[in-house]
Parts: C-alpha cells; sequence; structure tokens
C-alpha cells in the first residue's frame, strides 16, 4: 500500500489525495503499459520495414535510375522519368498491360463463378463431408512449379492429356497446338490459373455462406421465396463481403501472375502470353535493365495497392447509425 | 552466513532476460552465417544434371573427386539449380557485389558478366591449354581478357531416326536445304513429322533466335558487321528465315509451343519427328531404353548446308572464377581437375555430354562410346559463331519473338528480319 493511505488528513482533503495519487498511478500504468506495447511490437514493426518498406522504396528511387553492372556490384545513375516515359511509349508494355487487364477479369469473373459455385454445393446437406473440402484442397495445396508442370504435361501438343481425350471424344480429329497461338496460350494459361485459385476462394465463400443465419432462409420459404430468389435475396448479399473481399484478393493474384508463364510459355508465342509481371522480370533479370524493371513493378504495384485499399475498406466494421425514437 | 538466498525474478526482469537472450541467439546465428566460409571451400555454381555439370553434381568420377579434395584439402559447395534458374541466380549475386561463388558455370554470359571474372587462362598448365581448340575460347574472350574455359565440346548438329530414313530409300542424313526440306516432306504425315525443334522460347542459347543463327551463318551471313552494328537485314537474313519458314509445314507444329530442347528431344525419342538439331548429349539419352522408343536408330551427321556450307553455334558452357573468390588459385586448381583427361573421358561416357580436350575426343574409347563426337568434330570445320555480347538476352528476345511471329505466319520473313535488325540497332545503341 501507498504511504498515502495512512496519513491522518481531513476526509475531503484525503480523497483528492487519493484521487491524485490513483489518477497519478493509472497514468504511469498507462504509460508504462504504452512503453512496453512499443517493445513488444518494435521487432514486427522492424521485420515490416526491412522485408516491405524498404524493398518498395528501394524499387521506386530504382525506378528512377538507370542502372548497369559493374566489377563491383551495380551503378546507378540518375535518369529521371526517363524509365517510366519509355514505358508509355512502348508498345509491348501496352500490350502487356491489356492484356493483363484481360486476364485479370476473365479470370476473376472465371474464378468467383466457380467457387461460388463449388461453395453452394459444398454447402448442401450432401456435400457436407470432409473428404470433398480435402479434395478441394489439393490444386491450392500444389506449389506454384508443380502445378504448371502439370498443366504442361496436360497441354502437350503431341502427347498431353488434353488432346488425347478430346480425340477419344471425337471432339477434335488432330491436336491442337494449346500454347502455339497466341490467344490460345493466354486463355490456356488462364484456365491453368482459375483451377488453381478456385479451391481457396470456394472455402472463403464457404465460411461466408456458414456463417448467414439459417433463419433468413425459413423466413424466406415462408414468405413463398423459391430456392432463386432465396440465392438472390438471401444468399448474395449475405455474402456480399466475403465477394468483395474475393474479387480484390483474386485481382491482386491474377495480376501477378507469374509461374505458369514461365514454366508453359516463356511468354511465348511473339510475347502473346507476356503480362506485366513477366514483362517485369525479364527486362529486371534477363535483359539486366533493372531500373526500366523497376518502373514496370511500379506500376504493377499501384494497381495493386489501390486493389488493397478496396481490400481494406471492405473489411472495415460498419458505422451503424442510431436514431432515436 | 545464509547461503539459502532467495532469487526473486520479476515477469519484467524475466521478459527483459528472454530478449537479451534471444537477441544473443539471433546475433551469434546471424554472425556465424555472414562469416565466410572457411578458406578450404570452394563454392561453385552450376546447373543441375542431366545439365552439363561436374563431378559430384553429375554421376560420374565420383572417387577420382573426393580424392582430388582429400589430395589439395579443399571441400566444394555446390549450387545446382537448373539451368533456366542460373542466369537470374548470378545477376542477383553480382549485383548485390559480394562474395558467393568462386567458380561460375557460364554459357553465352561471360561478356555480360566480364567485369565480374578474372582472367586465369594464363596460368593453367601449357599441354592442357595446347589440348584445347584455340577456337573454343572465342566466346569467352572479352576485351581482350580469356574469362573462362569451355569443358564441353557442345556444337549443334543434325540427329535423324535411320529406321525412319532408310523407310523412304534414305541411307544418309540430308546434306543440303532442299534435301533437308525434301527428306522432311516425304515423312511427314500419319501423325510423324519430318522435323522437330523446341521453337517457343524466343532467347538465350537454345532459344529460336540461336537456331536462326545457325542458318543464317548457313545462308553466308552473320549477325554484326565490323561497325559491331546488325548486319542481317539482307538477303542471307531473309533467306535464313525463309528456309525455316518453308521447313515449317513439315514441322512438328507443337514446335512453336516447345520451351525447352528436352520438349523437342521427347518428341524425338518417342520416333515421332525424323529430324531435329540437338547438342551432344542427346546421343546417350536417345539410345536409352529407359527413355527412348529409337534406340539404336539414331544417326547424327553435320547441319545441312546452306548457299555458304555448312554451320552451327556454340553452346559454350564454361567454367569461371569470380574476381571476388577468396581463393582463385584453389578454384583454378579445380577446373584443372574438371579438365583432367581421365574426368573429360567419365564424362561423356557417363553422362553423354562431349570432352573439349582434343586428346579425349580422339580417344577411341570415346569415340565408341559417343559416336557422334566425331560428327562433333567434323562440324566444328564450318562455322559456330554465337555471337554473344552483354546484351545477348536482350538481342536474342527481339530477333526470337520476330521469327516466332515469321514461323506462325502472321509477317513475311521480311518484314521479320527488317524490324528485328531495327530493334537489335536500337538495343546496341542504347548499350553504348
Amino acid at each position: 500500500m501507498g504511504e498515502g493511505s495512512n496519513s491522518p488528513l481531513p476526509l475531503g482533503e484525503g480523497l483528492g489525495v487519493r484521487a491524485s495519487t490513483l489518477m497519478q498511478t493509472s497514468n504511469n500504468y498507462n504509460r508504462n503499459r504504452y512503453r512496453l506495447g512499443i517493445w513488444f511490437t518494435a521487432p514486427a514493426v522492424i521485420v515490416l520495414l526491412i522485408v516491405l518498406a524498404y524493398p518498395i522504396i528501394a524499387s521506386l528511387v530504382l525506378s528512377f535510375l538507370k542502372v548497369r553492372f559493374g566489377g563491383d556490384g551495380l551503378t546507378f545513375a540518375w535518369h529521371g522519368i526517363t524509365n517510366y516515359s519509355e514505358l508509355f511509349t512502348n508498345q509491348l508494355f501496352r500490350e502487356a498491360l491489356f492484356r493483363s487487364a484481360y486476364f485479370t477479369v476473365l479470370e476473376v469473373a472465371a474464378v468467383i463463378f466457380l467457387a461460388l459455385s463449388v461453395a453452394l454445393m459444398l454447402n448442401h446437406p450432401l456435400g457436407r463431408s470432409a473428404f470433398y473440402r480435402v479434395v478441394l484442397l489439393v490444386p491450392w495445396a500444389l506449389s506454384p512449379v508443380a502445378n504448371a508442370v502439370l498443366w504442361k504435361w496436360i497441354y502437350n501438343a503431341n502427347y498431353g492429356i488434353l488432346n488425347q481425350s478430346l480425340i477419344g471424344l471425337g471432339i477434335i480429329q488432330e491436336n491442337i497446338i494449346w500454347l502455339g497461338t497466341p490467344w490460345l496460350a493466354l486463355n490456356m494459361i488462364l484456365i491453368a490459373d482459375v483451377w488453381k485459385a478456385v479451391p481457396f476462394i470456394a472455402l472463403l465463400m464457404l465460411a461466408g455462406l456458414q456463417n448467414i443465419p439459417s433463419y433468413l432462409y425459413k423466413a424466406a420459404r415462408l414468405d413463398g421465396a423459391n430456392a432463386w430468389q432465396q440465392f438472390v435475396h438471401v444468399t448474395l448479399p449475405g455474402l456480399k463481403t466475403t465477394l468483395v473481399i474475393s474479387v480484390v484478393l483474386q485481382s491482386i493474384w491474377a495480376l501477378k501472375v507469374f509461374d505458369l508463364i514461365y514454366v508453359l510459355t516463356k511468354g511465348s508465342p511473339a510475347d502473346s502470353t507476356v503480362l506485366l509481371n513477366y514483362l517485369s522480370w525479364r527486362e529486371t533479370f534477363s535483359n539486366l535493365d533493372v531500373g526500366y524493371g523497376a518502373a514496370i513493378a511500379n506500376i504493377l504495384f499501384i494497381l495493386m495497392f489501390m486493389l488493397a485499399l478496396v481490400y481494406i475498406r471492405a473489411l472495415r466494421p460498419r458505422q451503424t447509425t442510431q436514431r432515436d425514437g | 552466513m545464509n547461503t539459502n538466498r532467495n532469487v526473486r525474478l520479476s515477469r519484467r526482469d524475466f521478459l527483459k532476460l528472454a530478449g537479451v537472450g534471444t537477441a544473443g541467439l539471433a546475433l551469434s546465428n546471424y554472425l556465424a552465417a555472414c562469416a565466410p566460409a572457411g578458406s578450404n571451400t570452394l563454392n561453385v555454381l552450376v546447373p543441375a544434371a542431366p545439365d552439363p555439370a561436374p563431378p559430384g553434381v553429375g554421376q560420374f568420377s565420383l572417387d577420382a573427386f573426393e580424392q582430388w579434395k582429400k589430395d589439395n584439402g579443399f571441400e566444394v559447395a555446390y549450387e545446382a539449380p537448373p539451368w533456366p534458374q542460373l542466369h537470374d541466380k548470378m545477376a542477383a549475386n553480382f549485383a548485390a557485389g559480394q562474395y558467393v561463388h568462386d567458380i561460375i558455370y557460364m554459357s553465352g554470359w561471360v561478356p555480360e558478366f566480364a567485369d565480374y571474372l578474372i582472367d586465369f587462362t594464363n596460368d593453367l598448365p601449357a599441354d592442357l591449354v595446347a589440348d584445347l581448340p584455340a577456337s573454343s575460347f572465342s566466346t569467352l574472350t572479352w576485351g581482350g581478357k580469356r574469362l573462362g574455359v569451355i569443358f564441353t565440346l557442345s556444337l549443334l548438329t543434325m540427329f535423324y531416326n535411320t529406321e525412319l530414313l532408310e523407310g523412304i530409300g534414305v541411307k544418309e542424313a540430308p546434306k543440303t536445304w532442299d534435301e533437308l526440306k525434301g527428306v522432311a516432306k516425304e515423312l511427314t504425315g500419319g501423325g510423324k513429322y519430318g522435323w522437330v525443334l523446341n521453337y517457343g522460347a524466343p532467347e538465350g542459347i537454345g532459344g529460336v533466335a540461336s537456331y536462326w543463327m545457325c542458318f543464317l551463318q548457313q545462308a553466308g551471313g552473320k549477325l554484326y558487321g565490323d561497325n559491331g552494328m546488325p548486319a542481317f537485314n539482307n538477303s542471307a537474313g531473309v533467306d535464313s528465315l525463309q528456309f525455316m519458314v518453308d521447313l515449317m509445314e513439315f514441322t512438328d507444329p507443337g514446335s512453336l509451343s516447345y520451351v525447352g530442347i528436352n520438349d523437342a528431344t521427347n518428341v524425338f525419342s518417342a520416333g515421332q519427328a525424323a529430324m531435329m538439331m540437338n547438342w551432344p548429349f542427346m546421343w546417350k539419352p536417345a539410345n536409352d531404353p529407359a527413355s527412348s522408343k529409337v534406340v539404336g536408330k539414331v544417326g547424327s551427321a553435320i547441319l545441312p548446308a546452306g548457299p555458304a556450307g555448312s554451320a552451327s553455334i556454340d553452346g559454350t558452357d564454361a567454367y569461371t572464377i569470380t574476381k571476388l573468390s577468396p581463393n582463385p588459385e584453389g578454384a583454378r586448381k579445380l577446373i584443372e581437375f574438371y579438365l583432367d583427361k581421365e574426368v573429360q573421358k567419365r564424362q561423356v561416357i557417363d553422362t553423354g555430354w562431349l570432352p573439349i580436350r582434343l586428346s579425349v575426343l580422339n580417344d577411341p574409347e570415346v569415340q565408341a562410346a559417343a559416336p557422334n563426337a566425331v560428327t562433333v568434330l567434323e562440324q566444328a570445320q564450318h562455322p559456330y559463331d554465337s555471337y554473344v555480347t552483354p546484351d545477348y538476352n536482350a538481342v536474342t528476345t527481339a530477333i526470337g519473338v520476330e521469327i516466332q511471329k515469321a514461323l506462325a505466319g502472321t509477317q513475311s520473313a521480311q518484314d521479320a528480319i527488317t524490324t528485328a535488325s531495327d530493334l537489335v540497332t536500337e538495343i546496341v545503341k542504347k548499350r553504348g
């Protein structure tokens, strides 16, 4: 106990001192808690600064430099906005930007549609076995390169299982070169990416579906709603946040697709599968134009950052408006 | 004297101690990781087998390798990623400006990384250097310095399915472009093709641009003029590409999608294509019953002659020593071991990668194990310039993409060559 508790002070004064002492103790306690909090979070903050902030800032700086390989490492010279101005006059960059947008929009639409369908099936009483969920996770659990090699074999023009199956079913008469024609190659990569992405989003959707109170469906049925009406007026509104999160996350992942392109086509045929992330890698590591590659990476970063802002906004708790009366 | 003192450890003290302990542990681990490897350890970056790899990564001369380490007091630490990852890895390491490897495998990248390499070839034993083809140093010489040593004679030559060719009454490999086209035409049909190659990747040695360089030299052309500027926008450039375009009719159409040489090799080894150009290593897997359906039916020959004769390109598989190596002497000794006659002999017999030493190439035992060695030696009598420069990847990407468009029929050979020439001119000017 503190010294003050034994002091022969008048009642009012004593209470004031006690209150003041308590306040001071409380302030000290809060200050100590705050300091301790800083110490506890400092390692995480330092790690985040090293692994996130430093590369982002370094990449930004690099994009304004001309970087050359010299005997003792990289040499740097100020290049102003030349890397960026070259970007926007470069036809390959514009094409890669367009293809990235095409790929992202189609990929996200396909993934959301398929994942929602799968989640609805898994949420059905017949689909609630754990076995289905385990099977569903297989494509997602595969390492990206293993997944890409798998699809390389499936799409092989001569002995790929896709051609063999379609010929066996009588759908096609001769082998199709799935990765040999510009738009076809891009769309085949898209399919492989969708296959890989659906499981995770489906599980997100499933979690979202299971959060919708069952009484809403009961109420809808009592009101005479059929299955479609229940889906439109109960399921979809209930999944709104999950859908937004899924769209944003999947958009970010689709924008940064790399491994499938690297393994399946290396940007071919004739650069038709070169998307922004692959172009950034090619300029940086293959052509060693580090500044130019960084500029492409930064454009990609800005696009993903904007999507991340949407994601954060979607996750923010909603403020409820209180009404009187 | 009371010796039973109570030690009271508050929660705060405990956390402080734990923090200090953790920090100490992390610091010691960090320092251990940052400490340079012992001076008796040589760090070597090479490709994983089946690409050309030294003893210890490739499965040959393992006992001799152990003995060498014991005799010389060195440990050898290999980093052996798949071949396509090598360039990125060394670029990142060099960019860091810190010592990572003593010896690095190179394939056409010597001019690009010349500033990071040392000239050690003058310190090699004279009898060893005399046993190497003088031309093998051409792709490794930059700025007047010889910055590496080739360890396998790796020129593109022709491989053909003897059974398929004999089936149409052809006893020998085609010797000219016209013969190649004629034979390919006759052998195309019924799910089989006259020709196969990996045209899917544009860049680097083994990309479509490098294959076109064979045809370019066969047509009498060259990539650069004496002034260092592109010199292929002419009849030789266009004719060579036009020949590739004409051959596409009898080429496995999947070739446009094959990004690696193994993709094309698999088609040939499955007996689905009659002819291809490939690196010498192919002899062994194509005659291995475990991976091939054409065992005993594989022939090799020099590449068919164009208007100017036969020509090829060089795979330029070389060992180099980095400038930051703390032990260049040890690194050189290890490279000498890799080039030892007996090791070179086991290299070809056990892995299929030909030796570079002329005495080993002419060894009857080697020629019996790799009958294509004679072919490669004969191919070496013709031009085989790979035109490596510091911006080789950018140049070959620019050319390769235009060639792919021509092969796919979306632009003419003339347009492809003109555009490629313009793009390469820009790249060379940018290099300065």
